[in-house]
């Protein structure tokens, strides 16, 4: 299974290694289960035009971190909307109906750090989606357009095309093979 | 799978469209349209403009003359301005909530809709954000004093005011809108990068962050993308109860009611269904959609619009009901003014227009008969404007004391600036149209049959 490290190096810098188009989800799906623990094929990217479930189910990914953005985004906003909410109340209290600044006025406070939860639980989460899909990435070059119409693409660095990998791929439904760098 | 002309019953029984198209086609019969829409688009184009420059010059009156160019006067203060701001807050309602709560609900009929709903909600809410501003006459102080920024008066904002409230979540509401909205974008700005050639692939390859698609990539963007939806199902329900406590939290009477909450999201969302369907008809014909946005996405936002259409007529209900019931004189004499008093034609059209006339979605033939269904979304919307109209004036204009009671009708300038919003949100959602994918490429591919050897059966 690929690791993030790995997953940078791929990105980050030029590498070839076999490319290999598939047309139907069920094949690609069948050579991801094959290859994802097999030493290998260390390192290969999958290409998908969108977010099969198959494919997520396959590939066996587990958790992704970016629920601990969430969570952080949303504490932080919590703490400081009520933060917020108090101090200013406390500095310079302004009494409405009777009610005191700080504890005995919280309801009015819960809807500023309801909304601040939200609010920085979102920002925190696009932040974590950013972070973990590695982009913004400027240099990346596009290998085919094709992946983000409606074909699906294995890349598998330090291939060649008479190897182990390219003949699994190839017996596994693959439309077309050749070398290319990403 | 048996299947009749209406559509494919699949294994667990329900009913699948039937889809002229693959999969393949989808880049290709979407993107095309960014270059080449029918020629109606660009009379609807400088229609909105048009709209929209009349409301920049009533901007521009204002802020020369004031806000004695209205008509209101003690005691409505409270007018046209802050009934055009609740009916665009309530607009946008829609597009989150067939973006998020849907996205949750794992309905399958938002993938063809949600992006331009989405953009809806953003446009609606930059269109809502306005009129508070205006309202208060010298927008260009009142921009930063609803902030809680430090100043030489040494005071803060007041946290207890459903107004400072209102300011938090209208701003959460369109930043959480736009990054979600952003977001989904990507990997379809990531498409239109892949097509194209020269200065517009340097643009979009800009505004996709350099998106690959790879499956790590979907993993964490389909985990985060989950998340936004999960934050952004409490945003739909709590901002619009929050500018529902803008009334609810003082003590008129017809505002002073804890059904307000559930009452106006129900009617946001009626307006903001309606709205979604008044857009997509004419844009899915201008754009020649009919392959992607169905007959049945349609039909099922209707579904939608007639459930909240059934909430509201049982809340005007059950609203007067409770008036009578309470023998809170003042609350009971608002009631009556409203069905029979000097805003009785607001009430009459908000009624007709929210509850009588979209019982006709009741039938299916007039659910999927277009034309009819979109005279009836475009009279909800107008029934919906009144609804806020009829709530705002009323309860201001003859309250407590008799001796404070006047009469409020909108005048030219009211006009104008309703029209200007209007444009300005057409403007938007046009420009939107031209340079944007209409139809999420990505969440569409995901609701047509999948790419399978086997001979692409649907399965889930």
């Amino acid at each position: 299974m690929a690791t993030s490290s790995t997953d940078a190096k791929n990105a980050a810098g030029p590498g070839s290694g076999v490319f290999a188009v598939f047309k139907y989800l069920d094949d690609t799906c069948n050579v991801i289960e094959k290859i994802r623990d097999r030493q290998d094929f260390r390192g290969h990217e999958v290409f998908t035009p969108t977010s099969y479930h198959e494919i997520e189910h396959a590939s066996n990914f587990g958790s992704s971190p970016v629920r601990f953005f969430t969570l952080i985004g949303g504490l932080t906003g919590v703490t400081l909307g009520f933060a917020l909410a108090l101090f200013m109340d406390y500095d310079w209290p302004i009494i409405v109906g009777g009610k005191q600044a700080g504890v005995l006025s919280i309801p009015a406070y819960v809807v500023i750090g309801f909304e601040l939860t939200i609010l920085l639980g979102a920002i925190a989460t696009i932040a974590g989606m950013l972070i973990m899909g590695r982009i913004p990435n400027p240099k990346v070059p596009v290998v085919d357009p094709r992946t983000t119409d409606d074909r699906f693409a294995v890349f598998v660095p330090g291939a060649t095309l008479d190897g182990p990998q390219a003949k699994l791929l190839k017996d596994h439904g693959a439309e077309e093979i050749r070398i290319t760098r990403i | 799978m048996a299947g009749d002309a209406a559509g494919v019953v699949s294994v667990d029984g329900s009913r699948e469209p039937v889809w002229e198209r693959s999969i393949s086609d989808v880049n290709e019969q979407i993107l095309v349209n960014l270059r080449s829409p029918h020629p109606s688009f660009y009379v609807a184009f400088v229609i909105a403009v048009l709209c929209l420059l009349t409301g920049v010059g009533f901007v521009a009156a204002h802020t020369i003359y004031g806000l004695g160019l209205w008509n209101f006067a003690p005691p409505s203060m409270w007018a046209v301005d802050i009934t055009n701001f609740v009916f665009w807050v309530g607009i946008g309602h829609a597009g989150t909530l067939i973006s998020a709560i849907l996205f949750l609900f794992r309905a399958k009929w938002r993938n063809s809709v949600n992006r331009s709903a989405e953009a809806m909600t953003i446009f609606a809410v930059i269109c809502a954000a306005i009129f508070p501003l205006i309202h208060m006459g010298r927008m260009w102080l009142g921009a930063y004093w609803a902030l809680p920024l430090p100043n030489t008066n040494n005071m803060w904002i007041n946290f207890r005011s459903p107004l400072v409230w209102d300011v938090f979540a209208i701003s959460t509401y369109f930043t959480v809108s736009l990054l979600f909205w952003y977001m989904g974008l990507v990997p379809d700005l990531a498409s239109i990068r892949d097509r194209t050639k020269g200065f517009k692939r340097l643009v979009y390859g800009f505004m996709s962050f350099g998106w690959r698609g790879t499956a790590k990539q979907w993993h964490h963007y389909e985990a985060g993308y989950g998340f936004l939806a999960a934050l952004a199902t409490p945003l739909v329900l709590s901002v619009h109860s929050i500018v529902s406590w803008d009334f609810a939290m003082s003590i008129q009477p017809g505002w002073h009611t804890t059904i307000f909450p559930p009452y106006f999201v129900a009617g946001a969302i009626l307006s903001g269904c309606a709205m979604v369907y008044t857009l997509l008809v004419p844009v899915r014909y201008m754009f020649r959609l009919e392959q992607f946005i169905l007959k049945e996405h349609l039909e099922a936002c209707i579904k939608l619009t007639l459930l909240t259409s059934t909430i509201v007529f049982y809340a005007y209900a059950i609203e007067f009901f409770v008036a009578w019931y309470s023998g809170a004189p003042y609350e009971w004499a608002i009631f009556e003014k409203r069905a029979i008093g000097p805003y009785a034609f607001y009430f009459w059209t908000m009624v007709f227009c929210n509850c009588i006339f979209p019982l006709a979605f009741w039938s299916k033939s007039i659910r999927n008969n277009i034309p009819v269904t979109f005279v009836i979304c475009v009279l909800i919307n107008v029934g919906m404007w009144f609804e806020r109209y009829n709530i705002i004036i009323s309860s201001l204009a003859e309250d407590f004391l008799p001796g404070s009671w006047g009469h409020y009708e909108p005048g030219l300038w009211e006009m104008v600036i309703t029209v200007g919003s209007f444009g300005l949100f057409f403007t938007f959602f046009l420009i939107f149209c031209k340079f944007f994918p209409i139809v999420s490429l990505s969440e569409i591919k995901l609701i047509m049959p999948k790419p399978l050897r086997g001979g692409g059966k649907h399965h889930h």
